[in-house]
C-alpha cells in the first residue's frame, strides 16, 4: 500500500511533481503511466526517500519509508538499472545489499536464479547490457521478498522473453496480495499488465481508475462506413444528432450509432453501403487523448515542407 | 538464460536493518573491488619501501655526523665526534619516528581511497542502492567510516612494524642501536595509524560533500599537503605571528601527535591531536548535514 498526499517536488522554479494524491492498493498491479518527464521517476524516488518532497507526504505500508525497521522487506524498488558499482560483480552487489538486512546468502542465490543471472553473476556489473542490468535491478528489488514492489520502467531494454517474465512476475506477486507499482511510458505494456492505472502528465494526475474504465471512458464506439453516397448518408445520419466525420473517399466515421442502426438508416433511404465496421478505441488512443496536453517534450513532425494531407472534417 | 518459470519467491528469512548489517554490507563492498585490494597492497609496499629507504638515508647520515661532527668530513675540517643525540639534533632527525617514515605515501593513497569509497558510489549510481537499503543514510556513512578507520589503522600499524623490523638491521649496519625499546618507537608505531585513519575520515567527508572523486582528491591534497606549503610561505612575512600559523594546519598538527618531545614555542602533541580532531570535524559535520538533507 502506497499513499501519497499532496506530494510535490520543485527543482528551483521548475515543478517536477505538482501536488499529487493517490493510493496504490495491494493485490493488484497498478500502472503509473505518463510521457517522458511527467514526474513518474521523481514520484517513485520520493516514495523511497531518495528525494525529499517539497510539499506533502508519502507513506508505504502506513509509514514513511525511512521509518520502517526493515525497509528492504517492506519495499523492493528498481528505480534505475544503473544503480550499481560498475566494477563489482552482480553477486557481490546483491550480497552487500542483503547484508544490511541480514538476508541470507541462500536468498541471494535464489533471486539470481529467478532473474536468470546465474551465468553472469560473478561478472562485473559494468559490463552488463541494459537488459542484464535491468534483471540485476529486479533481483535486488526482490531480495527482501518485499510487501510492496516499485519498478520504474522495468521492461526497458529487456528481450521479449524478459518482458513476458516481468509481466508474469508482476501479476504473480499481485495475486499473492502484494502491492505492485510499475511505471511505463508505453500504454501497450500497461494494457497487458496493469489492473489499475494512474496517469500522470506534467506533474499532475490526469486519471486514476481501473484500466477497463479508462478504456471505456474514452471509448466512444465509432463505426467506419463505406458508401458511394458520402454526402447524402452523412446528412441523413447527421440529422439524427450523431457525429459524422468524412475520413477519405467514400468513407465515413460515425460516432454515436451502432452498425445495426446505421444499416437501418441506409436501408430506409436506399443508400448503398458496402462496408460497416465497428472501430474500438485502443488503449493507445485513450492514452494519447489523456496526455496530449500534458506532453512536456513534443517531438517535431517530419513534414519536410510536404503539404499536410488535407483533412476534410464534418462536411 | 532461461527465465521462463517463476519460482515462487522464497521466504526471505532476513531480519531488520541493523548497524551491524550495514557494517557487514560496507565491508563486503570494500573487499569486493579488485582495485581496492590492489591499492591496499601497493600502499603497504610503498609505505614500507619509503620507510626502509628513509631508514637507510638517516642511518648513513647519522653515522657521518657522529664520526665527523658538523664538518661532515669535508676536506679541511677536523672531525669532532658527536653523540647520537647531538647528531639527531644536528640533522633534525627523530630516530624513533623511523617506523612512520613512509606515512606521507599512506596518507595520500588511503586518503584518496576514502574519497573514492563514497564518491565512486555517487559516480556509478550505487549510492541510490545503498541509500534505498539504508534510508536513514547516516548509518551507511558511519559504517564506511568504521571500515576506513579500521583498515587504515591496521594497514599503517603493520606497515610501521615491518618498517621498524627492516630498520633494525639497517641501523645496525651503521653501528647505531635501533630497537622497539627505544623511547617513542612503540608510541609512534601505535599513533601513525591514528593519524592516517583521521586523514581517511577527512577523505570520506570530502567525497560525501563534493560527490566527485576528482574534486574530493584535489581538495584532500590541498588540505593535507598544499596548506602546509602555503603556511610555510606565510612565515616569510616579518611579524612573529606568521611563524605560528603553520603549526595549526592539519598535516602539521596531525604530525605533531606522533612526536613525544616538547618543542620550544610549539604546540604540545596533545594540542596537535585536538587541533587535528577539529579539522576532521570541520569536514565531517558539513558532510553529515549534506548527506542527510540533499537528494541522492
Amino acid at each position: 500500500m502506497i499513499e501519497a498526499v499532496n506530494l510535490a517536488k520543485h527543482y528551483g522554479a521548475k515543478t517536477a511533481v505538482g501536488g499529487v494524491t493517490f493510493t496504490v492498493k495491494p493485490g493488484m498491479v497498478t500502472g503509473f503511466l505518463g510521457p517522458n518527464g511527467a514526474g513518474k521517476s521523481t514520484t517513485m524516488r520520493m516514495i523511497v526517500g531518495l528525494d525529499a518532497p517539497s510539499r506533502g507526504t508519502v507513506t508505504v505500508n502506513g509509514k514513511p519509508y525511512a521509518k520502517h525497521r526493515d525497509p528492504l522487506r517492506q519495499v523492493g524498488a528498481l528505480l534505475d538499472a544503473k544503480a550499481v558499482h560498475t566494477s563489482r560483480s552482480a553477486y557481490n552487489h546483491l550480497l552487500a545489499m542483503a547484508a544490511t538486512h541480514s538476508i541470507p546468502t541462500k536468498r541471494v542465490n535464489e533471486v539470481i536464479d529467478m532473474t536468470g543471472l546465474a551465468a553472469v553473476a560473478k561478472k562485473k556489473a559494468g559490463g552488463f547490457s541494459l537488459g542484464m542490468g535491468q534483471r540485476l535491478g529486479i533481483a535486488s528489488a526482490l531480495l527482501g521478498d518485499p510487501q510492496t514492489l516499485i519498478l520504474d520502467e522495468p521492461v526497458n531494454g529487456l528481450d521479449p522473453e524478459g518482458v513476458l517474465w516481468v509481466r508474469n512476475l508482476a501479476k504473480h506477486l499481485a495475486a499473492q496480495g502484494k502491492t505492485v507499482f510499475l511505471s511505463s511510458h508505453l500504454m501497450s505494456e500497461m494494457a497487458l499488465t496493469a489492473d489499475h492505472l494512474i496517469v500522470i502528465g506534467r506533474g499532475q494526475i490526469i486519471a486514476d481508475a481501473p484500466i477497463a474504465q479508462i478504456l471505456a471512458g474514452s471509448q466512444q464506439a465509432k463505426v467506419r462506413v463505406r458508401t458511394p453516397e458520402v454526402t447524402r448518408l452523412s446528412q441523413l445520419l447527421g440529422s439524427q444528432g450523431v457525429q459524422v466525420q468524412c475520413e477519405e473517399n467514400e468513407t465515413l466515421e460515425v460516432t454515436g450509432l451502432d452498425p445495426r442502426q446505421i444499416a437501418q438508416v441506409a436501408l430506409q433511404n436506399q443508400v448503398l453501403v458496402y462496408e460497416l465496421m465497428p472501430l474500438t478505441t485502443s488503449l493507445e488512443d485513450a492514452y494519447f487523448n489523456l496526455t496530449k496536453d500534458a506532453v512536456e517534450y513534443h517531438s517535431q513532425e517530419f513534414n519536410d515542407n510536404l503539404p499536410a494531407p488535407a483533412a476534410v472534417k464534418g462536411l | 538464460m532461461s527465465t521462463t518459470t517463476i519460482s515462487s519467491p522464497g521466504r526471505a528469512t532476513g531480519g531488520s536493518l541493523t548497524f551491524a548489517g550495514v557494517l557487514r554490507s560496507e565491508w563486503i563492498k570494500f573487499r569486493s573491488l579488485l582495485s581496492t585490494r590492489l591499492l591496499l597492497l601497493f600502499t603497504f609496499l610503498a609505505v614500507v619501501g619509503v620507510g626502509a629507504i628513509a631508514a637507510w638515508a638517516q642511518a648513513s647520515s647519522l653515522e657521518l655526523f657522529m664520526k665527523n661532527g658538523t664538518g661532515m668530513g669535508m676536506p679541511g675540517t677536523t672531525p669532532e665526534p658527536m653523540t647520537l643525540e647531538q647528531a639527531q639534533e644536528f640533522g633534525n632527525f627523530n630516530v624513533y619516528a623511523i617506523p612512520n617514515a613512509g606515512l606521507q605515501i599512506g596518507i595520500l593513497i588511503l586518503g584518496a581511497l576514502a574519497v573514492l569509497l563514497v564518491a565512486s558510489e555517487f559516480g556509478t549510481g550505487m549510492i541510490r542502492s545503498t541509500m534505498t537499503a539504508v534510508p536513514k543514510r547516516l548509518p551507511a556513512f558511519f559504517a564506511k567510516a568504521v571500515v576506513l578507520v579500521v583498515v587504515s589503522y591496521i594497514l599503517t600499524l603493520v606497515a610501521s612494524v615491518v618498517t621498524a623490523l627492516l630498520a633494525i638491521p639497517i641501523f645496525k649496519a651503521y653501528g647505531i642501536d635501533f630497537s622497539f625499546g627505544l623511547d617513542g618507537v612503540v608510541y609512534s608505531i601505535l599513533m601513525g595509524g591514528v593519524y592516517v585513519a583521521g586523514v581517511s575520515l577527512i577523505g570520506l567527508s570530502l567525497g560525501t560533500l563534493l560527490r566527485s572523486s576528482a574534486g574530493g582528491i584535489i581538495v584532500l591534497v590541498a588540505v593535507m599537503f598544499l596548506m602546509e606549503i602555503g603556511a610555510n610561505l606565510l612565515s616569510l612575512f616579518p611579524a612573529d605571528f606568521w611563524n605560528y600559523v603553520v603549526q595549526y594546519v592539519p598535516s602539521v598538527a596531525g604530525g605533531r601527535m606522533l612526536e613525544i618531545t616538547e618543542k620550544t614555542a610549539f604546540i604540545s602533541p596533545l594540542a596537535g591531536a585536538l587541533i587535528f580532531l577539529g579539522w576532521i570535524l570541520l569536514f565531517m559535520i558539513p558532510a553529515i548535514i549534506s548527506l542527510k538533507t540533499r537528494d541522492i
